[in-house]
């Protein structure tokens, strides 16, 4: 009898535990919906979001500032950066010649950044890249440069 | 390879028709690619075999080929699911090595951050470990709550993974008003999802019946077994790194260690969510006090190098001890970085654990172990 009694016991607080599960889903049935749908809508990116590099555009003469020392290349733990300079005049400052970087490689620790003495690099804010084969990755930071300038 | 001799007790019972199974490497609930070899006597498990070492990529090698700097990215690609963890040690390790000192606020910061991360690893256990036990709904809820913790973290960092976000006398970046904010609101939200966990799962009559009393580590076996973290505290020892060989300001903050004896799944389940409300006490105390200051420390260099000599440091993560054994020779390179991981040595307990236990008790067995693969293939 006493077996019995702590069976039904036991089932009758099992079924309570699971009703009490299913009241808990129940409740969140009706509270707002927390997915984002993503192709149609998008979440705001963070501030400090750490998108693929870029050359900053100096708003003054909207050309990059780099100097082509390469210690962002030296500091690259994958070493996916690739940057040579050019000077016009001896008593120039060295200009950035080309400037290219695999993506495919990198992993956004954003250490070349924190390295640059000019400040010239920064985090772009895209993140949305992919492509079929891995040339796709390796991006001419110059070009872009060209491209968006009049 | 040859599969360990069955206890005695099991000999007896042995019949010839047992067989071999792989479990893993690619089933959904050996969380990685951990494979297991397991000779069935029926249903009923004889010996087990962990084969590790499928995504072996050489991290300890890699640290000694590039400098103090360019090994940061690394250690939380070793456990992706604590990265910040990986990476607060790694700095911590190499600070202490140099001697660096660190502005109290940027203690702070890092302690907040490190704690979310904690919190955030025992969510995604929390819903991947039912997962594999068949619920399907707790799953969505912690993973709503992690949600939120990657967000509030990629305001920090920047990024929502594998962080690395520790610098060398501090950190990459001051945090911002909308992470303070975050962690304000998601202090009560998170103690309110703690209720709902409790009557969603833990009261749970299925879940109860798969978890107690299955998987039984007694507290010598755990000793012996150099179990850490989690399941050492759920076997009965109350040991933490956090207390017994603090860094940080964790000395100054009010937090307990809590304990439990049963040693079962249902303990180790229990354990995660009672540290998930410890590490929300902490949070909310470092964001109460967190001073004013600089987040990185003046003049240090580029390439630091420790004066030669050999350094341990321990830190706590999800799973447990981290231990990182450095050798310095003095130059910027480290001539030797091992990282002693908490998976490793929770593992070991397999072999000794499952025989005798069903196929379906293993996958509470193992799920309730919290292994992640990656930090013990480094």
């Amino acid at each position: 009898m006493n077996l019995l009694l702590r069976y039904i016991g036991e089932v009758t607080s099992g079924a309570w535990s699971l009703a009490a599960g299913m009241a808990v889903t129940l409740r969140y049935m009706f509270k707002p919906v927390t997915t984002v749908q993503y192709p149609r809508a998008r979440l705001p990116l963070p501030e400090a979001f750490r998108g693929p590099v870029e050359l900053r555009r100096l708003p003054e003469t909207g050309d990059h500032g780099c100097v082509a020392c390469g210690e962002c290349a030296r500091t690259c733990p994958s070493g996916v950066i690739k940057v040579q300079g050019l000077k016009a005049r001896a008593s120039d400052f060295n200009r950035a010649r080309f400037y290219f970087i695999d993506f495919s490689r990198c992993s956004l620790c954003g250490l070349c950044v924190e390295v640059c003495p000019v400040q010239a690099l920064m985090f772009s804010r895209e993140y949305e890249q992919n492509g079929g084969s891995p040339q796709v990755g390796v991006a001419d930071l110059l070009a872009r440069i060209r491209e968006a300038r009049p | 390879m040859t599969p360990a001799t069955p206890e005695p007790a099991l000999r007896k019972t042995l019949t010839e028709e047992t067989f071999f199974l792989n479990l893993g490497p690619q089933h959904p609930s050996t969380h990685g690619v951990l494979r297991l070899l397991l000779r069935l006597d029926g249903e009923r498990i004889v010996t087990c075999q962990p084969v590790l070492g499928y995504s072996h990529r050489g991290h300890e090698h890699m640290a000694q080929n590039r400098t103090y700097l360019q090994f940061m990215p690394n250690p939380p690609r070793m456990d992706y699911l604590a990265g910040l963890m990986y990476n607060h040690a790694y700095c911590l390790a190499v600070e202490r090595a140099c001697g660096l000192e660190v502005p109290p606020r940027a203690i702070h910061i890092r302690l907040i951050c490190a704690e979310l991360n904690r919190i955030s690893s025992h969510l995604l256990w929390f819903g991947a470990y039912l997962m594999d036990l068949g619920a399907f709904t707790p799953f969505l809820y912690a993973f709503d709550d992690r949600e939120d913790i990657l967000a509030i973290l990629g305001e920090a960092t920047g990024s929502r993974l594998t962080y690395s976000y520790c610098r060398f006398g501090g950190v990459a970046r001051d945090i911002n008003q909308a992470f303070i904010d975050g962690v304000r609101a998601f202090i009560p939200k998170m103690r309110a999802r703690l209720k709902d966990y409790d009557t969603l799962v833990t009261k749970n009559i299925i879940f109860v019946n798969r978890t107690k009393g299955v998987g039984v580590i007694s507290r010598e076996r755990a000793k012996a077994h150099a179990l850490t973290g989690p399941c050492l505290r759920a076997s009965g020892t109350a040991f933490d790194i956090r207390k017994a060989e603090p860094y940080g300001f964790y000395p100054q903050f009010d937090f307990d260690i809590p304990v439990l004896t049963g040693g079962d799944c249902f303990d180790r389940y229990m354990i995660r969510l009672l540290e998930i409300e410890q590490s929300l006490r902490i949070v909310e105390q470092a964001l109460n006090r967190l001073p004013a200051g600089p987040v990185k420390a003046e003049g240090v260099p580029q390439f630091i190098t420790p004066p030669s000599g050999q350094y341990h440091f321990s830190y706590e993560t999800a799973r447990g001890h981290l231990g990182i054994f450095l050798v310095s020779d003095g130059s910027r390179v480290p001539y030797r970085m091992k990282w002693r991981v908490p998976s490793l040595s929770n593992l070991s307990i397999l072999p000794v654990l499952l025989p005798g236990t069903l196929v379906a008790d293993t996958i509470a067995i193992l799920g309730s172990i919290d292994v992640v693969m990656p930090e013990i293939d480094r």
